[in-house]
């Protein structure tokens, strides 16, 4: 992973001495791809934003034992994807409980202007490999570093993406003719 | 940055809904984590290697030199501080002085200062009358004002034909509202003058107005909430149907209104304006307002992340920013202001325990097996089943 930039250090800096305004900083630069990232692992908009508020207030919380040569976003992204995963299992597991009907399985409602296709192949796949397709393609990491924040096996991590890629590749595909 | 595939200019093209909203809402809560943190100061945070490399040296002269042992000592002795501060295993005093009134799952307890609790006999619950003389209690059928300081001395008693339970004493002492089945009855403290007020109502625990001459806030069957003069049964206002409340709470002076749901939470003026609603998550939640003032501190569930936080807010036009108090995982399930308002008692669940923070600081204490503690088993039972349901700590009593 690449080391933050002078500027991050500098707002990380200021945030660990109690500086509103560089926790601001730091906060609207990261908040976006936190929240969209939640979003997409959970599919669900008001838990999605309670994940990303959650996570930055774990960050903040132990923002003194955070080491300032490391860059900001992996660590928060850690924690986002990984409460995005519980949230979606537990989610999960109350519908099994509810017997829901099998139409109300996903809301994609609220997508907004997300394709289709996309959306629903989304969906359909299990959140771990929803967790891995967003963090491999919407926050740009590479598979051994998924594999870091992740704690899994580089192989799951590859595997968890190829599967993912064939089933959204062949909606995007479908989508288009 | 990685060439761009086709998926991934899907995937940046994503917003996801009311984001910028969102980022707004965030904001002022992350702001407030960071006032409430303890920061480190920078030179202290740069001395960490320098009092490891002094600790090591503390170690070495405790081996070699009796002065060096007194040293230890020493910071035994600090260390020794730091764990005063978790959890308590039984409760032995109150920070605060006042008495508690506290509905666990086997009828109303006392709790005083000095931490001495007492069964207050077979009855289901309980609320203080205004200064404290008596306890309104309710179990089943009945309905009965007794004495705390003469071992729980019945005063007075009435049978009703439905069960009969949140019974609420006036501030002047004067009225007792209940709820007998769906049916909201009002009876003179004496006991005498029992009639109904309304005959179909929520299930509300219905809240007298301080400070004002009988008047009751209620809800009723299709999710209004109605303030009655309770002498003329006049309807003084009522607001729009909603979903059904769980809480309403007004604040000392009687000047704000506090109506909670499932899932929103409005501040109403006493001439019933609405001054602002803000939406909450599905989960635990509750509000005790500050005293003396009209800021209020809410429990706050978020079902993502299975965690409970505190925030101070205000019923005023301008609620502010929200000021981040405490944060746990699973759920608070009570809440109550120590008489002097410098403390507020937490029941936190899921540990079995209480807190007590102060409201103004960082300082806290925490009891724990407070089930035990209050002759209920977690045996078999969920906790959230066997731990006190309410509190109310005296006097003027907490609502």
């Amino acid at each position: 992973m690449v080391g933050p930039g002078r500027q991050e250090r500098s707002w990380i800096r200021g945030a660990q001495a109690g500086s509103a305004s560089d926790l601001e900083a730091l906060f609207r630069e990261h908040w976006p791809r936190a929240h969209r990232a939640a979003f997409l692992v959970v599919q669900d908009g008001a838990a999605a934003e309670d994940i990303a508020q959650e996570a930055f207030l774990a960050a903040v919380r132990n923002l003194d034992r955070f080491d300032r040569k490391r860059p900001f976003g992996p660590w928060l992204h850690r924690i986002v994807v990984n409460r995005a995963i519980d949230w979606a299992r537990a989610r999960a597991l109350r519908r099994e409980t509810a017997a829901v009907d099998a139409g109300d399985e996903y809301d994609t409602g609220d997508l907004g202007t997300f394709s289709e296709g996309v959306a629903a192949g989304l969906a359909s796949l299990p959140p771990e490999h929803r967790a891995v397709i967003v963090l491999r393609y919407l926050l740009d990491y590479t598979p051994g570093e998924i594999a870091d924040l992740l704690d899994l096996p580089r192989g799951t991590v590859n595997s968890r993406l190829r599967r993912g890629l064939d089933r959204l590749e062949e909606l995007i595909d479908r989508e288009r003719r | 940055m990685r060439s761009e595939t086709p998926l991934q200019r899907e995937l940046q093209r994503i917003q996801a809904p009311d984001e910028i909203d969102a980022l707004r809402r965030a904001w002022p809560l992350v702001r407030a984590a960071l006032d409430a943190r303890e920061p480190i100061a920078w030179p202290r945070r740069n001395l960490r290697p320098l009092f490891a490399v002094a600790v090591a040296v503390v170690i070495l002269a405790a081996a070699v030199s009796p002065p060096g042992r007194a040293l230890v000592g020493s910071v035994r002795d600090a260390v020794g501080t730091e764990k005063k501060m978790k959890a308590r295993p039984a409760l032995t005093s109150l920070p605060a002085p006042g008495v508690l009134l506290v509905n666990a799952s086997n009828g109303p307890w006392l709790v005083r200062a000095d931490g001495s609790t007492r069964r207050l006999g077979p009855w289901s619950e309980g609320s203080w009358s205004p200064q404290a003389k008596y306890v309104v209690v309710t179990r089943n059928h009945q309905l009965a004002a007794i004495d705390p300081n003469a071992m729980g001395a019945i005063r007075w008693t009435l049978s009703r034909s439905a069960t009969v339970h949140d019974a609420r004493w006036a501030p002047d002492g004067f009225r007792v509202a209940y709820l007998n089945g769906r049916e909201l009855r009002v009876v003179a403290g004496d006991g005498t003058g029992d009639g109904v007020l309304r005959a179909r109502v929520g299930t509300t625990p219905p809240a007298w107005r301080p400070t004002a001459d009988h008047e009751l806030a209620f809800s009723t069957l299709d999710g209004r909430i109605e303030l009655v003069q309770t002498d003329s049964a006049e309807t003084l206002w009522r607001t729009l149907p909603r979903e059904p409340a769980t809480q309403l709470v007004w604040s000392e002076d009687g000047e704000r209104l506090l109506v909670l749901s499932e899932t929103s939470l409005r501040a109403f003026t006493a001439d019933g304006r609405k001054l602002w609603e803000i939406g909450l998550p599905v989960g635990p939640s509750g509000v005790a307002f500050v005293r003396k003032s009209h800021r209020f501190v809410m429990i706050r569930f978020a079902p993502a992340t299975g965690r409970s936080d505190l925030v101070l807010l205000q019923a005023e036009a301008n609620r502010g920013e929200p000021r981040f108090l405490y944060s746990a995982p699973g759920d608070f399930g009570t809440l109550a202001m120590s008489p002097n308002g410098m403390w507020l008692l937490v029941g936190w669940v899921k540990a079995d325990q209480w807190l007590f923070l102060r409201v103004e600081g960082v300082k806290a204490k925490a009891v724990s097996n407070i089930v035990e503690q209050f002759g209920g088993s977690t045996a078999g039972v969920p906790l959230e089943k066997a731990f006190p349901k309410s509190l109310s700590w005296c006097c003027p009593a907490s609502p």
